[in-house]
């Protein structure tokens, strides 16, 4: 069987650095994966090159058996690989069901011509996407079901994430990239966001989800298996009770015992 | 009751809408720079008015969404009223026909720099090609207005098309020196070459007709005379119409929506299966069309072009308007390109600090109100 998506060597250099150095990585269907590593490690790079924003130096990247290496970024998504950001890229100046109908854009295929001379399909169109998207609004929280026509840049940084998980949702994607959901959110909003992935998971089967995570108690609770990257390189991979006790993540990102107050 | 309270808002509205549209002729017809200056001064008064007091615009507000048909309808009557209004004066007319025109530009120009946030200075080039495309036709080969638009607005599209590949490899201020270089490539090309005539222009382009009803021909309508101007006046209503529909209907749809994504964050609307490639240049296109559009009406009305009419500036007031008006939203491009066609006009006494003022518009609203006069509303889907 294919994996969902397999990398093999992939590389990308900035100048002279290595940004991803021969990382291999696979997940199938209905996985988890927690990617941790210390800053710099190149984890929102292995993302941007997965979702195409970046073109690898070397290496192959496979989705589904089908190589995804040179592709535009838009045409990765359209194959059903969804992702958020980091620092969170919603579109702030439109509504929140805009932000969730703009997610749906691989699914709909109304043009220009319908949109001026084919009014009822492009309404017909627009009132499916609505429904839907309200819909899935309401499963992730009815408050922001209940406050879709607003502006999404006067949203709580907790609910823009959800949005953006939710945007991400809208193209029904098969492969899901999760940057830092949890940055600058509370423990209550924490758990609140681990509760959120597994009902991705519930609701779409067959998901993989890939999450970079600097909160070990999210990566504990929600990953089947962890990738550690360093330097760019992959040092480690296993479960998390494997890789919290590996000695070279300990160095590496994890810390030990006695060192635990800092880090 | 209810009925007596309807009829009561009914003439309410059209009260509202008929001293609005007499205030608008009594301030086209002062001709001193003292009145007009005060006519300006009581419609600021008034929009301060209606920003302060809260309770005064939430409830002309609801009365116009209540029955927006009707107002509506008395709207576009009085619109069309306006010749007979400005019978003795054509020049009036001629200014409306040139807000007209100019609220077509800013239209098209809105896609891509409201919509999209694609500052494209390039306008000037589309509206020229337009132009000459037909006026050529027409005085070479005979070809009608009627068709000659569509060739001339084709001829445009296939320019924006042109404009669009090269700019998709630069992006923000890159693009916008790019849309200016071509700009003035096409302004010089069109001096230098001599089947354009030159700096000379093409003279005695043939007015439209129909039913063997020349434009150039005072209009009879309803026992009232009204001068030749009053049938672009007509016509122009009818093309702003239908570029207000247009640009109205691809606002509210899927391909409005990816524009305002392209715009709000270009990386995020990659990765959300957006072809921002494509649906740029379609912007470009669509611009390019209405341009060349109004490039034809212009050129068969004013019976003369040259590249004076096409040149960067036209660009810089187009851009002006849209900011002005509002960015991405229809209504307020159209009131910014209406504001900016006949302030000017009616201070042709300060015209050598024309430029300096648009300067000053520019920088004063990008400084106090971003958003423009009417700033985009989000999109509400009942």
């Amino acid at each position: 069987m294919n994996h969902l998506i397999e990398t093999e060597k992939l590389t990308i250099h900035f100048g002279g650095l290595a940004a991803i150095n021969e990382v291999d990585f696979s997940i199938d269907e209905g996985d988890v994966i927690g990617m941790i590593g210390p800053n710099g490690s190149g984890k929102t790079t292995f993302f941007n090159l997965l979702s195409g924003i970046y073109k690898p130096t070397a290496g192959q990247i496979t989705y589904c058996g089908e190589n995804l290496v040179g592709l535009p970024a838009f045409k990765i998504s359209q194959k059903g690989i969804a992702r958020t950001f980091q620092n969170n890229r919603l579109f702030l100046n439109l509504s929140v069901l805009d932000n969730v109908l703009i997610g749906m854009h691989p699914h709909q295929d109304s043009n220009w011509f319908d949109a001026i001379f084919r009014r009822r399909y492009v309404e017909r169109e627009i009132k499916k996407g609505v429904k839907a998207g309200i819909e899935l609004l309401r499963q992730f929280s009815q408050e922001l079901a209940d406050n879709c026509y607003k502006r999404s840049a006067d949203l709580p940084q907790a609910d823009r994430r959800k949005l953006e998980i939710c945007r991400a949702l809208a193209s029904s994607p098969k492969l899901l990239l999760l940057d830092e959901p949890s940055a600058g959110m509370s423990p209550e909003e924490t758990e609140e966001l681990m509760e959120d992935i597994r009902k991705v998971r519930k609701r779409m089967e067959g998901i993989g989800i890939v999450i970079i995570e600097h909160d070990m108690m999210v990566i504990r609770e929600v990953a089947e298996r962890v990738v550690v990257l360093n330097y760019g390189r992959k040092i480690a991979e296993g479960t998390f009770q494997e890789i919290s006790n590996n000695e070279t993540v300990l160095e590496a990102y994890l810390g030990r015992e006695e060192r635990d107050a800092q880090a | 009751m209810t009925q007596g309270k309807n009829i009561g808002k009914a003439i309410l509205l059209i009260a509202v809408e008929l001293i609005f549209l007499t205030l608008f002729a009594a301030f086209m017809l002062t001709d001193q720079i003292g009145k007009t200056i005060a006519f300006i001064i009581f419609f600021i008064f008034l929009g301060i008015l209606f920003k302060k007091w809260e309770g005064l615009s939430e409830n002309t507000a609801k009365l116009f969404k209540e029955m927006k048909i009707l107002a509506l309808v008395v709207f576009i009557l009085m619109v069309l009223a306006l010749p007979f209004v400005f019978q003795k004066s054509p020049y009036l007319i001629h200014i409306c026909v040139m807000a007209g025109l100019y609220a077509i530009l800013a239209l098209g120009l809105n896609f891509q720099l409201g919509s999209t946030n694609v500052v494209n200075f390039a306008t000037a080039a589309s509206y020229g090609i337009g132009a000459y495309t037909s006026a050529l036709l027409a005085v070479h080969f005979h070809v009608p207005f009627w068709i000659g638009i569509f060739i001339s607005g084709s001829a445009a599209s296939l320019f924006g098309l042109l404009l669009g590949i090269p700019c998709m490899k630069t992006k923000d201020y890159y693009l916008s020196l790019v849309t200016i270089a071509f700009g003035l490539i096409i302004y010089i090309l069109l001096i230098n070459f001599s089947w354009t005539g030159g700096p000379n222009g093409v003279p005695n382009i043939p007015p439209p007709s129909i039913l063997g009803h020349s434009f150039r021909e005072p209009i009879n309508l309803f026992g009232f005379n009204l001068p030749f101007q009053s049938n672009y006046f007509y016509l122009i209503f009818i093309f702003v119409v239908g570029a207000l529909l247009v640009a109205y209907r691809l606002h509210h749809s899927r391909v409005g929506l990816t524009w305002n994504a392209i715009r709000e964050d270009e990386i995020a609307a990659r990765c959300q299966g957006i072809d921002v490639t494509w649906y740029k240049i379609l912007a470009f296109c669509i611009d390019a069309f209405f341009g060349g559009v109004t490039g034809t009406v212009y050129a068969h009305y004013i019976g003369f072009i040259s590249p004076e009419n096409f040149a960067f500036i036209v660009s810089v007031v187009v851009v002006t308007m849209v900011i002005l008006g509002g960015m991405d939203n229809v209504f307020g491009v159209i009131i910014g390109a209406v504001l900016l066609t006949i302030l000017p006009e009616k201070f042709r006494a300060f015209e050598d600090f024309r430029l300096l003022i648009y300067g000053v518009i520019v920088v004063a609203m990008l400084m106090f109100r971003p958003q423009g006069i009417f700033p985009q509303k989000l999109r509400v889907y009942k």
